[in-house]
């Protein structure tokens, strides 16, 4: 059993604890009714049991829970797809969503995806659209726009 | 009688403009997700769940339902064109109707496939407006405890039925301990806040569904984005010859009843309904060596049993409150986020609402019927977008829908965290359904629970007292002991599991 494979047991135990401890503060039962942790602790325990029933299960049977690890590639793609969407909720405050949106999807596109530039523009002047047509005008909802915007 | 009389006012409250309208815009962004590999009806409706907040209630339900049956037909047109399915509900679909259009028959598949679709979808509308009332009536009988036993059995029901029960019961225990955070729902104390005011009012459902099911599928097609060039398909050949019908309408009939008892249980879904079916079709078939190689029975049978699982799961959401599936879920969601309280009086207090749903399901189902016939090959031209275009515009759309629906940038945030959260929950292959469904159903386990201990003093006893109770806790016991049973059996004989399989 390696230890990548045991990963969501051991997340799903750190877990259970951290929401017992969590939950220290508040009562478990209140004079005749559960209090506010009788719920976690009761749901933590079960998430150790289930842990440990995964943990063994890969003990009698390690080729059952292998996990396919992405290559570098995969990572890195998926890297910088989160970086450009963590990238976008950074630049809507300064830029405006629909401008930021377009951006990241330029990014997407053309850095990470490594798409030819004409067609790239043009899907990112349609979802741009679509989103500035649907959100905005159509439903009037107040997306953050850009400052100097008329 | 009295079903039939609010049906036909559920018609009239269908029958307006913008409902019809939203109806038809439900049903084709159904057709258009269901048709994407990687997105799905339930990413859909997550997705689409935060525009519908400017719109009348009776109307969004009836546009997000559009969404998630008209998935099942859409679904079709890539388990038979390319060979991918877009959903777990169009393997089986795959396995014969690919074949057939490798071999010039892809119209024929695609034409059983609506047409068996259609029958057992409006076969199962009839279900879901006769069966509902008398479940919701029947249902007004449960107490505290009854309502902690479905929540448990929809929870237990939606892991056994996997591949790995473990697994998917982890991914539950995931969705009960986020929903965990905010206030206690009975006495309304600050729980696992830690000081922050973010997090006082909870985790919402919309991030967690937009990011498990819309960012997290996205990032994980992106890993691999090769694209797989459809076959091509022309409206001639679309026509089904008369062997062909005859050999697919009792299929039909049979796939349509499986997948409504399938589709009733909650938690099975779509794919065990046309799963079962097609081994039944096969098991049953006078030519079983057909069946793998272009079988059109076996595409009928295996779309039937979708179309009505998918309808089917429906009916335990609108006469008690407990989502079937992943899908039923968003939709339960949906209601209450408009603040219509889910549950057996549902069907008394917001009437109009519920039989116009049912309504729209009859309207809906023929409108696919109409789109999937004749212009099934323009939609097939479709999966000719390479997916690299429209990956991008997926997580756009994604993180502004966040925003939308509660314009606040930690929504997008929260998405942005549980979207990475569900690609890992891919990568080591946690179920991502549980999840979601543990996430809606966690305040009426949490809250009907105590009420249960509160009502008996602290004894458990409570649950053995009452006949229903212990008729659902005994459904519990065997939902547990199923997988325990299946793993016993499969561990006892080893060739029996890739049977199986």
């Amino acid at each position: 059993m390696r230890l990548i494979d045991a990963t969501p047991a051991l997340f799903m135990i750190a877990l259970s604890a951290a929401i017992v401890a969590g939950t220290g503060d508040l009562p478990y039962w209140a004079d005749i009714t559960p209090g506010a942790r009788f719920f976690p602790v009761w749901l933590a325990g079960t998430g150790i049991l289930l842990a440990l029933l995964l943990l063994a299960n890969l003990y009698s049977d390690p080729a059952g829970g292998r996990v396919e690890i992405p290559d570098a590639r995969a990572v890195v793609r998926v890297g910088l797809t989160t970086g450009g969407m963590i990238g976008f909720i950074v630049l809507t405050p300064f830029v405006g969503m629909v401008l930021a949106g377009a951006l990241f999807m330029a990014f997407l596109l053309l850095v990470v995806l490594r798409q030819p530039l004409m067609p790239s523009l043009l899907t990112v002047a349609i979802v741009a659209l679509g989103v500035e047509g649907i959100f905005v005008r159509w439903l009037g909802v107040a997306l953050p726009a850009f400052p100097f915007s008329i | 009688m009295d079903s039939l009389n609010l049906l036909l006012e559920g018609f009239a409250t269908c029958f307006t403009p913008g409902n019809l309208a939203f109806i038809l815009l439900g049903v084709l962004i159904g057709q258009i997700v269901g048709a994407l590999p990687g997105v799905g009806p339930a990413a859909g409706m997550a997705l689409l769940l935060p525009l519908t907040f400017g719109i009348e209630p009776v109307t969004a339900v009836m546009m997000l339902a559009g969404i998630m049956y008209g998935g099942q037909y859409g679904g079709t047109l890539t388990s038979v064109l390319i060979n991918v399915p877009g959903e777990a509900s169009g393997v089986m679909t795959a396995v014969d109707g690919h074949q057939m259009a490798r071999a010039g028959r892809g119209g024929a598949a695609l034409s059983i496939a609506a047409i068996g679709s259609f029958l057992a979808g409006i076969g199962a509308c009839l279900a879901v407006a006769f069966v509902t009332p008398l479940l919701s009536s029947f249902a007004l009988r449960f107490n505290a405890p009854e309502y902690f036993l479905l929540g448990v059995l929809g929870l237990i029901a939606a892991a056994s039925l996997g591949s790995s029960p473990v697994r998917a019961l982890i991914a539950a225990v995931l969705g009960l301990m986020i929903a965990l955070v905010g206030t206690d729902p009975v006495t309304g104390a600050p729980r696992l806040t830690f000081d922050q005011a973010a997090l006082f009012e909870g985790i919402d459902f919309i991030p967690v569904a937009i990011g498990v099911f819309g960012i997290a599928e996205v990032l994980s097609s992106l890993e691999r984005s090769e694209d797989v060039q459809p076959i091509r398909t022309r409206l001639r050949d679309m026509w089904l010859t008369a062997e062909e019908w005859s050999q697919s309408r009792f299929a039909i009939l049979r796939g349509g009843i499986i997948g409504l008892f399938v589709g009733l249980m909650p938690g099975a879904g779509a794919s065990v309904a046309s799963m079962l079916s097609y081994l039944n079709e096969r098991k049953f078939s006078r030519h079983p060596e057909r069946f793998g190689h272009g079988a059109i029975d076996g595409v009928a049978a295996a779309e039937a049993a979708n179309n009505s699982a998918s309808h089917g799961a429906i009916i335990p959401m609108l006469a008690l409150g407990i989502p079937g599936s992943a899908s039923t879920a968003v939709l339960l969601a949906a209601l209450i986020l408009h603040g219509i309280q889910p549950g057996p009086s549902l069907m008394t207090q917001e009437s109009a609402l519920v039989w116009g749903l049912i309504a729209s399901m009859f309207v809906g189902n023929i409108l696919l019927l109409v789109i999937n016939l004749p212009l099934a090959p323009m939609f097939a031209a479709l999966l000719r977008v390479p997916y690299v275009y429209l990956a991008p515009g997926i997580l756009a759309l994604s993180l502004v829908g966040a925003y939308s629906a509660t314009l606040d940038m930690g929504t997008v945030w929260k998405s942005l965290f549980f979207g990475v959260f569900g690609w890992l929950m891919i990568k080591f292959d946690i179920p991502r359904p549980p999840l979601v469904l543990a996430l809606v159903l966690a305040q009426l386990v949490e809250t009907s629970l105590r009420q249960s201990l509160l009502l008996s003093f602290g004894s458990l006893g409570i649950f053995i007292e009452r006949p229903i109770s212990i008729v659902l806790l005994i459904l519990v016991a065997t939902m547990i002991a199923l997988p325990v049973w299946n793993a016993i059996r499969s561990r006892r004989s080893p060739s029996r599991a890739p049977a199986a399989e």
